[in-house]
């Protein structure tokens, strides 16, 4: 057994040895214990290098406060920066120091320690500012360093994020949450209790308290017990409350879930009120050296003894400005360890402390004014704290208290306020924000019997229920004398362990003139990190407040911040990977797409769609180029499903219509359809489409695809904010209406050989008309409307029948060669057609006009959304950007997006490419552009500038192909 | 303990999405059950659910085989102005999550309060599943989540993901 | 993550809701007021420090238009729907 194991006592199961492996020694624990306990039973002392100075360090604390010990951990549990005192030991655990290197033992960083005076606070801001902090950043970065990234996502399981609701949620499993979860879980409510701990009990744990009469951790079981009875109560532990958000939303993450397949789970918490039952931190004392390896917090040590079993050192001096740390040396001293001295800056120490030593020799009115020993703490020099000889005492643990600070963490994210408690020396919970209060060591109360009874009020009061009786406890009372730091002594006297920030680094700043709180902490970046101050913050107010002679109470704190300690991203992002890292949608044909080899991709509202159809041994190009082809000469077959789709009702339909498009749709006859753009009232086109009357009060508005939602949105808006009184009811059916739009010269021979019971002559069925019928003998409504430019008969089916459809398209189709097209293609044919394109041509600058659409805006309506902005606009004197062909000269492609500048030089640019594609109609590359006054330009030739180039091309007509529209009128 | 759980996509239902005041539409057919009277609840008869899901929205269910019969009773194409009846059959994809950790799945993707105190047996809501809007109800030892029916083939995968 | 109090649904998870924006002013006729009211019409949004009154709609839910009053420093909903039922 390693030489610092306790033979008896702890919470640790001797039976369970475990080994682990730690900078590549390999060592071993029990079951029960934390890295940081296995360490130290195992006598490792020099457990980490500092963060600036690179100087030895070795294990502060024995909770979520730990500055100091940051390991990595590798294989199985590969995760960066977890304080060592947080990781439960497991057998076959891989953890390394994470700012050494090689090791903590020989650290080649050290040589920051000889050049330590030449890097203050604000060293790195002010010395590589020129010419810029980026370039020497990621150097400086991998200097400090902390731990990478793990390279992969752990493989042994997921993470889970998860909706919760309660009556009642407590954060923290000590006395005061055990005992309000136990008082509200016996009246019914819901209740969730939450501890960050692998075990209720709070600072039961880790101190020797009687509730009762009978040892504390009795009551701690009982408790735990009869919850794990209450269907009612959700009680988990080894999870952190870790924010407090608006209307008590609250994020708590679960670490070791109880299912095999779950790595870790974040609860999200709807919570009808809260109790913040986070116990205290104690601070750190500030003195020179106080960072040696040897000095602990007082509580820590206790912590080490009671808990693990584990004796952190052979002879202590413990150094205090309160009583708390009396009971600790009493426990260090029934643990076998020589306690040489209690230094206490008081000069009166309270009876009752004192009695608790009464072997111990107390130095009242004395401070530790600095650590001896390089590599680990040897001694400590003290010295009255009135002036005096100092005098020296060895030791090889200096275990310090320098009082309690309420954790307040979370209390403080729900905004309620604080107050600065001279009594305790520190801030407490004020005004609540929230249905939310503070109870226990959180709330200030010190001693056990007022934690279990503000634990108990506060859950009778959340049940509405009288207070229940609360048992007997002793507890010594909590009395302190506020020592922000030691002014005697030399050596580096730490606020901020993690971050090395020294007691000068503050005064530097204040010199400087950064003397508010949270200009302090980020010029000195003090209170930062993985610990975000947990053990110094409040000594860097109090250094603040010596300095400046000012209260405490009217400095204030920083800002407290979620999360209270880190978070795996993963728990946060759920099952949010892979796949389902964003929505996708898909149409019934999606597994006939891939299963004929078509290239899928998210083409818009999330959808993934066949971008094109290779045949074996054809380029990308040379595919668009055969679909584009197929449709031009032949028949082609895309699935247009995705396009939005509307059913409108009521008497007042029409007037709507000619409310929110440009064009005046109510005179439309049943039976026709109509296309039409729609404008925001501030002028802006946010969508164009066609208007079905199916009867006199039943309309199909289609939208395009990327904007269905959006239309959705602006439709009610307006129906149930401005016209509430009108008679229009609008229903989503974009998937109840799926289509198969068979688009090509010979389209009207497949859909005869498909067989309909519609007359599909161009007199029946002209371009723009529509009826219902049956198609291959599904019902169907068949629309003629073009996005390609030719004859096109779009199929709209319910999804349930697209496949078979699809299918008997494809046999009725092969005599005429059809074949799938693919969106590239359909890209191609409606630039080729001049049709224009949602965030391509229309951009949110241009109006109809631009586009040469001015006949789509009507002259008759005195009133339509956008009408007035759009003539507003016009009336200025501003050139506008129009929309015009383009033919690149020589024949090649200028990128979408391209810049066009007069003659191309580096000068203010003219419009941009929209589009440009390869079109086998011309057999050459033609585009599109938005260009300053371009109706008027045609023949001109403009001039795109790419980085590396010119490219001139001849400005035409926007329409390249069939500009009387003959072909889809056919 | 991994979770106990059945996960069925279902087949397609008739649905039905009827707007417009409950007096005009309970006139219009005599087909729908009595209408419920409570905010997101339904009624059952005969087969066939009525789903109060928004003011003046309510939502119509029963097995695909009925499709043709409700429309025939329905007769939505002829419905007075007052009240809008539209087919959504295919607009919906239906998962059903029944076991002992229903609920708990449910609660991966849905921000509801599911307890039983809550979201009682003829409870009834649109609400999110998986940041989709979705509709959800009890069924018997479990719950019925309906997605937009494009997004049935992530849901599922969602859904694989969570009792992995 | 807000609870937004819908009238029809009750207190609902704010990620139902798709934010609609502070309220204006009702539009008036175009033709009946100058360029510059239209133009300050289209382009001013109620922006203050405090109380808002903003709509929200429940698209994830019953698909009503609702507006609150929040408060733009604590995103308290000092006053909920007029017209809850």
């Amino acid at each position: 057994m390693p030489s610092n194991r306790m033979d008896t006592g702890g919470r640790i199961d001797r039976d369970r040895p475990l080994s682990f492996t730690f900078n590549g020694r390999r060592l071993q624990g029990f079951a029960g214990d934390t890295l940081a306990s296995a360490l130290l039973a195992n006598g490792v002392r020099l457990t980490a290098r500092s963060f600036k100075y690179h100087r030895p360090r070795g294990i502060v604390g024995a909770g979520v406060e730990e500055p100091s010990t940051l390991v990595e951990l590798l294989g199985d549990d590969a995760s960066g920066n977890r304080p060592a005192t947080t990781v439960p030991l497991r057998d076959g655990l891989i953890a390394k120091s994470v700012n050494c290197w090689p090791s903590p033992g020989f650290d080649m960083g050290a040589i920051n320690q000889l050049i330590g005076r030449f890097i203050p606070a604000g060293f790195y801001y002010k010395t590589f500012k020129w010419p810029g902090w980026h370039l020497y950043e990621p150097t400086i970065r991998k200097a400090a360093g902390l731990a990478a990234a793990p390279a992969a996502p752990p493989e042994q399981g997921h993470f889970e994020s998860r909706f919760a609701h309660c009556d009642l949620l407590i954060a923290g499993a000590g006395p005061a949450g055990l005992m309000a979860a136990l008082t509200a879980g016996r009246a019914g409510l819901r209740v969730m209790i939450a501890d960050e701990a692998t075990e209720a009990g709070g600072s039961l744990l880790n101190r020797r308290l009687t509730i009762g009469g009978t040892p504390a951790l009795g009551w701690v079981k009982a408790v735990v017990d009869e919850l794990a009875t209450l269907p009612n109560v959700t009680h988990l532990q080894n999870t952190t409350v870790w924010a407090y958000r608006e209307h008590n939303y609250l994020m708590v993450n679960e670490r070791a879930p109880d299912n095999p397949g779950l790595l870790e789970r974040n609860w999200r918490v709807r919570a009808g009120q809260v109790i913040c039952a986070t116990g205290a931190i104690e601070r750190m004392l500030v003195f020179g050296n106080n960072d040696r390896p040897g000095v602990m917090l007082a509580s820590a040590a206790q912590t080490y003894v009671n808990r693990y079993g584990v004796r952190p050192g052979q002879r202590a001096v413990v150094f205090t400005n309160n009583n708390s740390a009396y009971a600790v040396a009493a426990d260090l001293a029934a643990a076998g360890i020589t306690v040489a001295a209690i230094i206490d800056n008081r000069t009166d120490v309270p009876e009752e402390a004192r009695t608790l030593v009464e072997d111990v020799d107390v130095l009242a009115g004395h401070v530790v004014t600095g650590a001896r020993g390089a590599r680990q703490v040897r001694g400590v020099t003290i010295a009255p704290v009135d002036g005096g000889a100092s005098r020296q005492i060895s030791c090889d643990l200096l275990a310090h208290s320098g009082g309690w600070n309420p954790a307040v963490h979370l209390w403080s994210q729900s905004r309620g306020n604080l107050r600065y408690d001279d009594t305790l020396t520190s801030f407490l919970p004020d005004q609540a924000a929230q249905d939310a209060t503070s109870v226990g060591a959180a709330n200030g109360q010190m001693i056990l019997a007022d934690a279990l009874g503000s634990g108990a009020r506060a859950g009778a009061d959340a049940a509405g229920i009288t207070m229940p009786d609360i048992p007997t406890s002793a507890d010594l009372t909590y009395a302190i004398t506020p020592l922000w730091r030691v002014e005697q002594g030399r050596g580096k006297a730490f606020l901020d362990i993690q971050n090395d920030v020294t007691v000068d680094d503050v005064h530097l700043a204040l010199r400087e003139g950064y003397d508010n709180v949270e200009h302090v902490k980020r010029y000195t970046t003090g209170g930062m990190g993985i610990d975000q101050g947990k053990t110094g913050n409040i000594n860097i107010i109090g250094t603040v407040a010596m300095q400046q002679g000012a209260p405490l109470e009217e400095l204030g704190t920083t800002t407290f911040r979620s999360p209270y300690t880190p978070v795996s991203f993963g728990a946060i992002g759920g099952l949010r990977e892979d796949s389902v890292v964003l929505p996708y949608r898909h149409t019934p044909l999606t597994a006939w797409n891939i299963k004929n080899e078509a290239f899928m991709y998210e083409s818009g509202a999330r959808w993934r769609r066949p971008g094109y159809f290779p045949q074996p041994g054809e380029s990308f190009q040379e595919t668009v180029n055969r679909e584009c082809r197929i449709v031009r000469n032949g028949v082609g077959v895309y699935d247009g499903s995705p396009l939005g789709t509307f059913e409108f009702k009521g008497r007042d339909v029409g007037r709507f219509l000619d409310h929110i498009y440009t064009n005046i749709m109510s005179t439309l006859k049943p039976g026709h359809g109509r296309y039409g753009l729609m404008l925001s009232d501030d002028g802006l086109i946010i969508d164009d489409g066609v208007a079905l009357r199916l009867s006199e009060h039943r309309w199909i508005v289609s939208t395009s695809t990327g904007h269905a939602d959006a239309m959705n949105s602006h439709f009610e808006e307006l129906l149930q904010t401005q016209f509430p009184d009108w008679n229009v009811f609008v229903t989503t059916v974009t998937s109840q209406w799926n289509n198969a739009t068979i688009c090509g010269p010979l389209a009207r021979n497949v859909m005869q050989a498909l067989g309909t019971d519609i007359d599909i002559s161009p007199a029946a069925l002209p371009f723009m008309g529509f009826a219902d019928g049956h198609v291959a003998g599904i019902p169907a409504r068949l629309v003629r409307v073009s996005f390609t430019g030719e004859l096109s008969f779009e199929v709209n089916v319910a999804p349930r029948h697209l496949p078979a459809l699809w299918d008997k398209i494809m046999t009725a189709g092969a005599p005429f060669n059809i074949a799938p097209i693919g969106s590239e293609a359909n890209h191609v044919l409606r630039v080729e057609k001049g049709f224009l394109s949602l965030g391509h041509e229309v951009d949110g600058t241009v109006d109809p006009y631009d586009l040469g659409l001015g006949w789509v805006m009507s002259k008759k309506k005195t009133d339509y959304l956008g009408k007035h902005a759009v003539a507003i606009r016009r009336s200025g004197t501003t050139n506008r950007r129009e929309l015009v062909g383009i033919l690149p000269q020589p024949d090649q492609m200028i990128p979408e997006g391209a810049p066009l500048t007069p003659g191309g030089e580096r000068r203010p640019t003219e419009g941009l490419v929209t589009a440009c594609v390869y079109s086998t109609v011309h057999d050459r590359w033609v585009g599109l552009a938005l260009l300053e006054n371009g109706h008027s330009r045609h023949g001109e030739t403009v001039h795109a500038r790419l980085k590396d180039k010119v490219i001139a091309a001849r400005v035409t007509p926007p329409i390249h192909y069939d500009a009387v529209g003959e072909r889809l009128r056919s | 303990m991994p979770y106990d759980v059945q996960i069925d996509r279902l087949p397609c239902f008739a649905l039905f999405d009827l707007k417009g005041p409950a007096t005009d539409l309970a006139a219009w057919a005599d087909v729908l059950p009595a209408f419920p009277k409570a905010a997101n609840t339904l009624t059952r008869h005969n087969g066939v659910d009525l789903c109060f899901t928004g003011r003046n929205r309510w939502i119509l269910r029963a097995d695909i085989a009925r499709e043709d019969a409700l429309i025939a009773a329905l007769r939505p194409e002829k419905a007075p102005p007052e009240i809008s009846i539209t087919r959504v059959s295919d607009t919906l994809t239906f998962f059903r999550i029944t076991g002992p950790d229903a609920a708990q799945v449910m609660l991966i993707g849905c921000p509801l309060d599911l307890h039983d105190s809550v979201f009682g047996p003829d409870a009834v809501s649109y609400s999110e599943f998986f940041g989709l809007k979705a509709l959800v109800m009890r069924c018997e030892g479990g719950f019925d989540c309906a997605v937009e029916q494009s997004f049935g083939d992530m849901v599922a995968d969602y859904l694989s993901r969570a009792t992995a | 993550m807000m609870n937004i109090p819908c009238p029809f649904c009750g207190s609902r998870n704010e990620a139902e809701f798709a934010f609609g924006g502070p309220v204006k002013p009702d539009r008036s006729d175009p033709n009946t007021v100058s360029e510059e009211e239209w133009v300050a019409y289209l382009t001013q949004v109620p922006n203050p420090l405090g109380p808002v009154q903003e709509r929200w709609w429940h698209v994830k839910g019953c698909g009503m238009w609702l507006t609150i009053w929040r408060d733009t420093r604590t995103h308290d909903i000092v006053e909920g729907p007029a017209d809850a039922e």
